[in-house]
């Protein structure tokens, strides 16, 4: 009965209106999970910008709305770098910014009135909506199977490695940068199986939009290469792929050449080096194949070989003097420490002291991935089942961001998208198998069956040439309902718990703003630490509008976007010279570092310090980093292991060095410190050690401010003394201490000869 | 008076030149016998003399220990190096301009020395700044080198001199052209050719099987998400001890593994795969239904207990971590 009553709804017509609507529904609901899941920080804090970089996002978005485009273009940004400024709109990747400003300017235009803080905040889950669908899209084009675009789109939505990066709040570039590099994969998809110029122009448009968005584009303009490359060498080579690669690559590296940061770095730089030879060797391709239609087969060898030797010869030479003329400029740090892993550590301190750039060590992945890990390699080798363009692709990638997310942790945002769509194959391929209701006759029958129809010998012997082991026997289905509950059971309940293992992650790792911290009270009830932004505040009241604010570089987009004054170093780490400045002015002596602070017009010093807290991502857990990079540039003034004792450890209590002591970021951290405590019980909490009673004095800066919490702690640098003595001086007359008097130092006694 | 004034200003470059003679032929004679092999072989007493208070010229010395029982692999990676900048550098100064004398001391030669200077590791390089003469430096205690990162390449320990040398001329570190490394990749580059073009017939059918790169792709990804680079990178040991003799498999710790670690995970991803994959693609094709029945169970299992196994050595990674599954806790 149940059957007739459904019937119409799942047949002929209106069957596919039906299985539309669902689909849609379906699509719907996972975008407002994917949405519901990362707003998790609003409601436990509330509608506020996360962490670092995205206060330069939003400072520069604010900019954008209320100066308009050509003047945001053309930003030349004097509160930063000082005394050096930022040429900022050449410098960044506008598509960030200029995304919001549009919603923001469309918004107003229907009459909605929406703070752009709050259009920023939620701009990350937005598109992580739109992320799913585009899943959706592209697994759809891997599979014939209805399911598993849905279950990628699912997938995406949730997955932690993805959560991590787009949460409601973390307004940074990655927010939209993933949609835009799923989407365009889709396009090149579309491009290649159609072999259409207007599919290819849509994936350059989106590819442009891409390199407008994040410097990960690099992924993309290296991964397409390869995948065209591969199908050149598995013999696969057609009009199709001529057709659209040669129009993805024109359209797409002049898209990308319009973004003044980018500028001509596609046409010189290695990174995009690939790009360009694959065009060559597919125009070099197509030459051939239009050759070989027109030539008798036997001068065509001759006429080939020697072809493509002179082209090879031509083009390998003109790359060598190219590169030994300079025109084309060596690979950047970043990139080139993927592949060679030591690099970074030995050339750029700066590069391999960011927590992000580190490699990952497995838990990671389970953490970001859950099930869909294991998942993930199945699904791959259910691609090798068909091995059509568009699964070569899937291999590819696959390998590829698996190698890049093993070097580096935040790539793992690259291989996310993949994995989730190889684990959606993987899981439709099993619930396609096993949820269908229909079983198979008996055996018997179906063998002879089988038998009679004559084909199988033979086509058995051409699938043990060509297919994989496993599809070697015919297809038969699975027999009794034992089998098919039992398998799908298992299946729903892995797939639950990795909701819940999603949802657990998101609510506990990715989901802290790190501006505002929380903590449990004795009685169970959260407790806001609040002093970064009440220490902003403080700059933003009391000091002078131009005061230059000297800190360790982390902090110093949010004192841009919070307290909006001038910084000298920030978290765009462009010139290694000034941040090794202001980590030389942190690790040396007083004496040493006031004239530094002089020199560049500091007015305030700002340190981060979890002592009192135990909070342990403090400048004093930094510092050997400052003083690495410091020693990077004045080996013989900042030496690394000064600050370590003669048995190798790193103190800061009565047994650090002398120098350590004496540097400017341990006394500005424990200045005034052991005040807090009864004597001899002075702690530092983070380091679990016990500080000597006499704290550090200080002579050139004085405390202007420090956080409730003892987080922040900022510090005035003094003016130089009224009288002309030296400050040291001048501070020690201050404190009543007596002159001590000074010894002239006489030479040896000279025989006076008259 | 003016007869004593003259006299001490006749006699003063007298004074002078006999304390400068013996100090210029040390140099000299150090100088003679480095041309003839360079670094200088120390001992106790040479290294005494060689670094003895009145010097116009420079000391480089490197305290090593060679000998295999002290176990210094650091002494004897960076050895070769040292010879190489030493040689160079004396053969490009030949004259002596830039009064520089190369020495090594082995811990064997020089026992007094190490414990004078109170040193408990190895290897480790001391340089003497000259302490009369034009570039003379009033602070004369020796400025030390310590090997805190790693073996130093040649070059980069030049530099570390040269910046101690201003104005003295600082001879390129020359690497001598490796033959045997060359004549070695032209061989291995013509024979991988010759045997790939007889081989090739033979090959073609390996390399255009598909199951050969499904498993190539495969093992690749199991290594790369297992967090093989890691490995790679860190140069976490193998196994650790787990304090009480035993072998702990598992390193404490949510960033942390070892070697061993992963290649235990990339087999358990590797099952849970394979069983996946034998449930989607294998099993449909068992004809018999009680062998199907059976394999269904058995992958089925396979799969349960695995991941219930994954689950709880992430548990054991990661403290708080509130899911589980059966069998293991």
């Amino acid at each position: 009965m149940a059957e007739t009553v459904a019937d119409p709804f799942f047949k002929g017509n209106t069957g596919r209106n039906t299985r539309g609507i669902l689909r849609l529904s379906i699509l719907v609901l996972i975008a407002a999970a994917a949405i519901a899941s990362r707003l998790f920080s609003v409601i436990r804090f509330e509608s506020i910008i996360h962490e670092f970089d995205p206060w330069f996002n939003f400072r520069a978005t604010k900019y954008l709305v209320s100066n308009g485009f050509y003047d945001f273009w053309d930003w030349f940004d004097d509160r930063t770098w000082h005394p050096l400024g930022r040429v900022t709109g050449g410098t960044l990747y506008p598509g960030l910014m200029v995304t919001s400003g549009a919603i923001y300017h469309a918004l107003r235009a229907l009459t909605i009135p929406v703070d752009i803080r709050n259009i920023c905040v939620l701009l990350a889950p937005g598109f992580s909506g739109l992320t799913a669908f585009a899943t959706y899209l592209f697994t759809n084009e891997m599979s014939t199977s209805p399911s598993a675009g849905l279950l990628a789109a699912a997938f995406m939505g949730i997955a932690p490695g993805y959560i991590s990066r787009s949460v409601a709040g973390s307004y940074d570039n990655e927010a939209i940068a993933i949609f835009l590099l799923v989407f365009t994969f889709y396009l090149w998809i579309k491009a290649v199986k159609l072999g259409s110029a207007m599919w290819g122009a849509l994936c350059a448009l989106f590819y442009g939009y891409m390199v407008s968005a994040w410097g990960g584009y690099v992924f993309i303009t290296n991964l397409i290469p390869l995948h065209v490359f591969v199908l050149v060498c598995m013999g696969r080579f057609s009009p199709r792929l001529y057709v659209s690669y040669c129009t993805w690559y024109a359209l797409g590296t002049l898209a990308s050449m319009q973004i003044p940061f980018v500028g001509f770095l596609p046409i010189r730089s290695s990174e995009h080096m690939s790009a360009l030879g694959v065009f060559g060797l597919l125009q070099l391709v197509g030459f051939v194949e239009f050759v070989r239609s027109g030539v008798p087969s036997k001068q065509f060898g001759t006429l080939l070989r020697g072809f493509v030797l002179l082209v090879f010869g031509i083009s390998f030479g003109g790359l060598v003097l190219l590169t030994v003329s300079g025109v084309i400029a060596p690979w950047t740090g970043r990139f080139y420490s993927l592949w060679d892993t030591g690099y970074a550590k030995i050339h750029i301190p700066i590069i391999a002291s960011v927590s992000e750039h580190q490699p990952t060590a497995w838990p990671a992945y389970f953490f970001d991935l859950n099930l869909l890990i294991w998942l993930f390699p199945a699904g791959v080798y259910l691609c090798f089942q068909k091995l059509a363009d568009e699964q070569v692709f899937v291999v590819v990638y696959s390998i590829l961001a698996s190698y890049f997310s093993g070097v580096m942790v935040r790539l793992m945002l690259t291989l996310t998208p993949i994995v989730c769509v190889a684990a959606a194959l993987a899981v439709s391929s099993l619930l396609d198998t096993y949820l269908l209701l229909k079983s198979p006759e008996y055996p018997g029958d179906s063998a002879t069956e089988a038998g009679s129809n004559g084909t199988p010998a033979p086509s058995k012997k051409a699938a043990k040439q060509d297919g994989l082991r496993s599809m070697r026997q015919p297809l038969v289905g699975i027999y009794t309902t034992f089998s098919k509950m039992s398998v799908v059971s298992a299946l729903t309940s892995y797939l639950l718990i990795f909701v819940l293992h999603c949802t657990w992650v998101t609510s506990n790792a990715y989901s802290s703003p790190s501006v505002v911290l929380a903590s449990r009270m004795p009685d169970g009830s959260q407790h806001i630490i609040d002093d970064y932004r009440e220490a902003y505040q403080w700059l933003r009241q009391n000091t002078a509008e131009d005061a230059k604010i000297m800190s360790w570089w982390d902090y110093g987009y949010q004192i841009g976007g919070m307290a909006d004054r001038p910084t000298l170093v920030d978290n765009n780490t462009w010139n290694n010279t000034h941040i090794a400045t202001v980590g030389k002015a942190m690790s040396s002596r007083e004496e040493v570092s006031y004239p530094i602070m002089r020199q560049h017009e500091v007015d305030y010093v700002l340190v981060v310090f979890g002592g009192l807290l135990g909070y342990s991502g403090d400048d004093i857990n930094k510092f050997l980093w400052m003083v690495r990079i410091a020693e990077g540039i004045w080996p013989d003034e900042v030496k690394e292991r000064d600050f370590f004792t003669d048995r190798g450890e790193y103190r800061v209590d009565e047994g650090a060095t002398e120098t350590m002591k004496n540097s400017l970021m341990y006394k500005m951290s424990y200045y005034n410190y052991c005040t807090l405590f009864p004597p001899g019980q002075c702690q530092d909490r983070v380091r679990g050690v016990k500080l000597p009673d006499v704290g550090p004095t200080l002579n050139t800066v004085e405390e202007a401010f420090t956080s409730e919490n003892w987080i922040i702690r900022i510090f005035k640098v003094k003016d130089l003394d009224n009288a002309g003595r030296d400050l040291a001086s001048a501070a020690s007359f201050e404190r009543g201490n007596k002159k001590k008097k000074t010894i002239k130092k006489r030479g040896p006694k000279v025989l006076r000869v008259e | 008076m003016h007869f004593l004034k003259g006299l001490l200003l006749s006699l003063l470059p007298a004074a002078a030149l006999a304390a400068k003679k013996p100090v210029v032929d040390k140099f000299s004679q150090f100088h003679t016998k480095a041309l003839a092999s360079t670094p200088l072989k120390l001992d106790d007493s040479v290294y005494a003399k060689l670094t003895a208070a009145p010097r116009n010229y420079s000391v480089v010395v490197l305290l090593t220990a060679m000998e295999a029982r002290f176990g210094c692999a650091l002494c004897r990676e960076f050895q070769p190096e040292w010879d190489l900048l030493s040689s160079s550098w004396t053969k490009g100064d030949k004259k002596g301009d830039s009064r520089l004398v190369f020495g090594t001391l082995d811990f064997v030669d020089g026992k007094n020395t190490f414990q004078s200077l109170g040193l408990q590791t190895a290897p480790v390089l001391l340089f003497f700044q000259p302490t009369v003469g034009p570039h003379a430096i009033p602070d004369n205690g020796p400025i030390r080198y310590d090997f805190t990162s790693g073996p130093q390449s040649a070059e980069q320990v030049h530099s570390w001199i040269a910046r101690y040398l201003p104005d003295r001329p600082h001879p390129q570190v020359n690497r001598p052209i490796n033959w045997v490394r060359g004549i070695a990749i032209t061989t291995t580059i013509l024979a991988t050719i010759t045997f790939l073009s007889v081989a090739w017939p033979y090959m073609v059918p390996i390399i255009q099987n598909r199951n050969v790169w499904a498993a190539i792709s495969l093992i690749a990804i199991l290594l790369f998400t297992t967090g093989h680079m890691f490995n790679h990178i860190r140069k976490v040991p193998y196994v650790t001890g787990d304090g009480r003799g035993g072998v702990s498999y598992f390193a404490g710790g949510f960033s942390n593994q070892n070697g061993l670690e992963t290649q235990i995970l990339a087999a358990i991803y590797g099952l849970l795969s394979f069983a996946t994959i034998s449930l989607a693609l294998k099993v449909p094709r068992i004809t018999d239904p009680k062998t199907q029945q059976v394999a269904v169970i058995v992958w089925s299992g396979v799969i349960f207990v695995m991941y219930s196994f994954l689950l709880s050595v992430f548990r054991m990674k990661n403290g708080g971590y509130p899911f589980w599954l059966p069998p293991f806790f």
